[in-house]
């Protein structure tokens, strides 16, 4: 089995785990959670198709702007659990019950 | 080289299953800490060095910090019974089926047989000089997301005023 | 001309920059009493700017203007900005939707209105990049900070409802973006460059086994991530949440630009790029025709106004898809003005919501009736409105769906045209049941002190409705110019 595949079944183990956290559990914060981990097999990916093209220094570049935008999703994703927390007193998604339909 | 590069592959999986099927949220944080840091070394053996050290500081260092301020904000007294979660019940399947998919995954790639060694490496540019160049739209998107961090900030994390009900 | 399109060019990625940083300047009073003028500048110079950069590119016969902001584009390899006038359509609706948004915030949002005008700033920023960029990681990232400033947007005012509904949203964005960069990754592993030249004389045949399955696999990604975020079934759930909690103004430009530029636009980029291949075409007609039938099948059961609303914009998205899965032009024109004429009666439709909510200050169906009589251009707005969503002339809508219809009728597709017929009859019920329950009937007692809005609100509501009227009576002249451009 070449090199590449290897990484790639890692890689899309970890975004199956990753999107399982995302759809299963019922703790807000541990969703943002799943969100970081499945990114951070996609920022494997990046890498590896960087390396298998050619062209480390270009995914490098990827991978940067990538982790930039994971930083912002993880503040805005934390804030809104803290708000939610704020109002229910606890971290539970199945409080949120009001929007029905 | 490739040692190197498929252990910290496998330790990278291992801390973020930890990670999801975690009992407690604050090992679960760290679960995930110790997965930037695999990752940030798999990064630096696959001849990315920028990416490596960014990842480190930031993915490992940053957005841990934000989570476990976010988890310490939250705290609640009940934090210590984390069973009402049930997140470990509900995941406890997780290992068994992420290690059938593997299975199949292998024998569908040694099944489809080798693809062709990987292109030489195109030395013709470096990195500082691909990144500043070619990637000009990029660093403007770049500003807009911070742009765009700060003022969630200030929107999310105000104090408490006049809110709607 | 060609220093005019060059301001305007510029003027798309620069200008709300510079209506941030302006805007931030001034102290938070201020700024809070007199943001209509921040705001309402930023988005009409978008508007402007969009009919100005398209008149000086057509009298100056460009075909494709590539600009740089503040880098030296002609160095090799250099990234670069690209303007075709297609694009055009699609800043002209972002400028005139944002505008409607400031028009509605005027009224109903109260102390939010410095962090209102910064994201809708950003929102604007996050969208003009998304169509002028020529690469896909950078259309990428773009739609990531436009995701990221909607859920800020839509949990603004932090009451429960509003962060259920926002959070609720982040979820499936993530889910569709965690798809989106991992197609990118699988296609940067064959082709080695991301941008739309080198992507666009790319063929999938001739791979081996491994890198052939990668491929297919990344297509089938980045369908899904793009019809996640345009809200198609089976991908929609988010979308009546998000609708609903949100204050109007936002709901206008989640509904009016977000779900098109974002999901519609993303999915026309990978349709024109990967043009030949016939599954990309099916899976884009399955997804419309589910999309129309199922969401006129869930809006009838709904009893909340912006619910109705919101599944009636699922609805009109399967349109849409429908008409880019023809693969001909004729198919991509009808999708293209379907895009304005929805933006069109869709703000109507939340002008409308905001009017009945400051009036009667609830929104649920069951407690209104009868106010036909007491809020009449409210009333008449929606119907011309309603008659435009259920394609009955002479309203833009007509036009356009007819476009659609024509489009799939003459690639051979009779059966999907046919079922698309028949699907506007589910249009239309669900629409007038929407419009009997809150307009028609008798009038009730506990609502009689209730009077027609006034000021802004009604001001938006008067200029979408001349918009719909006048350009689906203009539409022959612009079936004409289409024509003599060759473009029919």
């Amino acid at each position: 089995m070449s090199f590449a595949s290897v990484l790639l079944i890692t890689g899309i183990l970890m975004i199956i785990a990753g999107c399982w956290c995302l759809i299963r559990t019922f703790h807000m914060l541990k969703i943002t959670i799943g969100i970081e981990v499945a990114m951070k097999a996609v920022t494997m990916f990046l890498i590896l198709a960087g390396y298998k093209s050619g062209s480390v220094a270009l995914s490098q570049a990827y991978v940067i702007t990538v982790i930039v935008i994971e930083v912002v999703v993880a503040v805005v994703g934390t804030g809104m659990a803290v708000g939610l927390f704020r109002k229910y007193g606890s971290m539970d998604v199945r409080n949120l019950t009001r929007l029905k339909g | 080289m490739h040692i190197i590069v498929y252990l910290c592959a496998g330790l990278m999986l291992v801390c973020g299953v930890y990670a999801v099927m975690s009992r407690s949220i604050l090992r679960s944080a760290i679960g995930l800490a110790f997965s930037s840091a695999a990752l940030s070394v798999l990064l630096y053996a696959m001849n990315a060095p920028w990416a490596s050290v960014l990842e480190l500081s930031v993915c490992s260092g940053l957005v841990t910090v934000i989570f476990i301020s976010g988890i310490s904000l939250s705290h609640s007294p009940k934090m210590e019974i984390q069973r009402e979660y049930q997140d470990y019940e509900r995941s406890r399947h997780l290992p068994m089926l992420l290690i059938i998919i593997g299975v199949l995954l292998a024998a569908l790639a040694i099944g489809l047989g080798d693809d062709e060694p990987q292109a030489a490496v195109s030395t013709a540019l470096s990195f500082k000089e691909v990144f500043w160049n070619t990637r000009q739209a990029d660093i403007w998107g770049q500003i807009a997301a911070i742009l765009c961090g700060g003022v969630a900030v200030a929107v999310l994390f105000r104090e408490e005023r006049q809110e709607k009900k | 001309m060609t220093t005019i399109l060059n301001i305007c060019a510029h003027g798309f990625v620069l200008g709300p920059i510079l209506v941030v940083l302006v805007c931030n300047l001034f102290s938070r009073d201020f700024a809070r009493r007199h943001f209509i003028w921040f705001a309402g500048v930023g988005a009409l110079w978008q508007l402007f700017s969009a009919i100005a950069g398209y008149v000086a590119m057509r009298s100056a016969e460009y075909n494709v203007f590539d600009f740089a902001v503040l880098w030296n584009k002609d160095a090799p390899g250099a990234a670069y900005f690209e303007l075709t006038p297609q694009k055009f359509l699609f800043l002209f609706v972002i400028g005139l939707v944002a505008f409607i948004s400031v028009l509605i915030a005027h009224r109903t949002i109260d102390f939010n209105r410095s962090s209102y005008t910064n994201l809708l700033m950003i929102i604007i920023l996050g969208m003009n990049g998304m169509l002028i960029v020529s690469d896909l990681f950078s259309l990428y990232v773009f739609m990531e900070i436009t995701g990221i400033c909607c859920f800020v947007m839509i949990a603004m005012f932090r009451s429960r409802a509003d962060l259920e509904g926002s959070f609720k949203y982040l979820v499936m964005s993530e889910l569709a973006s965690i798809f989106i960069l991992s197609g990118l990754a699988f296609i940067f592993m064959k082709t080695g460059s991301l941008r739309y030249a080198d992507l666009s004389g790319f063929t999938p045949d001739g791979l081996g086994g491994l890198e052939n399955v990668l491929m297919q696999f990344a297509l089938v990604l980045l369908i899904s991530g793009f019809a996640l975020k345009t809200g198609a079934v089976p991908f929609h759930s988010w979308l009546p949440d998000a609708h609903q909690s949100a204050d109007t103004s936002v709901s206008v430009l989640l509904s009016g630009v977000v779900i098109k530029v974002a999901g519609i636009y993303g999915v026309l980029t990978i349709a024109t790029l990967f043009n030949d291949l016939r599954p990309i075409r099916a899976s884009l007609a399955v997804l419309g025709l589910l999309s129309i039938v199922v969401g006129a099948l869930l809006a009838y059961r709904q009893n909340h106004f912006k619910r109705v609303v919101a599944y009636s914009s699922v609805s009109q998205m399967g349109y849409i898809l429908l008409g880019i899965s023809t693969g001909t032009p004729l198919g991509i024109i009808g999708a293209l003005a379907h895009v304005f004429s929805h933006a069109a009666f869709k703000s109507t439709f939340f002008a409308n919501a905001a009017a009945l909510h400051e009036q009667v200050g609830t929104l649920e169906m069951d407690e209104m009736g009868g106010l036909e009589k007491q809020m009449p251009i409210t009333s008449f707005s929606s119907v011309i409105a309603f008659l435009s969503t259920a394609g009955i002339p002479p309203t833009a809508g007509f036009w356009s769906k007819l476009l659609i219809l024509l489009a799939l009728w003459s690639s051979g597709q009779h059966v999907l045209a046919g079922a698309a017929l028949l699907a506007s009859i589910f249009t239309g019920t669900y629409l007038l049941r929407m419009q009997k329950k809150v307009f028609f009937g008798k009038p009730r007692p506990e609502l009689a002190d209730v009077k027609e809005i006034k000021g802004t609100i009604c001001a938006a509501e008067i200029i979408l409705t001349i918009l719909t009227l006048g350009v689906g009576l203009c539409y022959p002249f612009i079936l004409l110019y289409l024509r003599a451009h060759g473009l029919i």
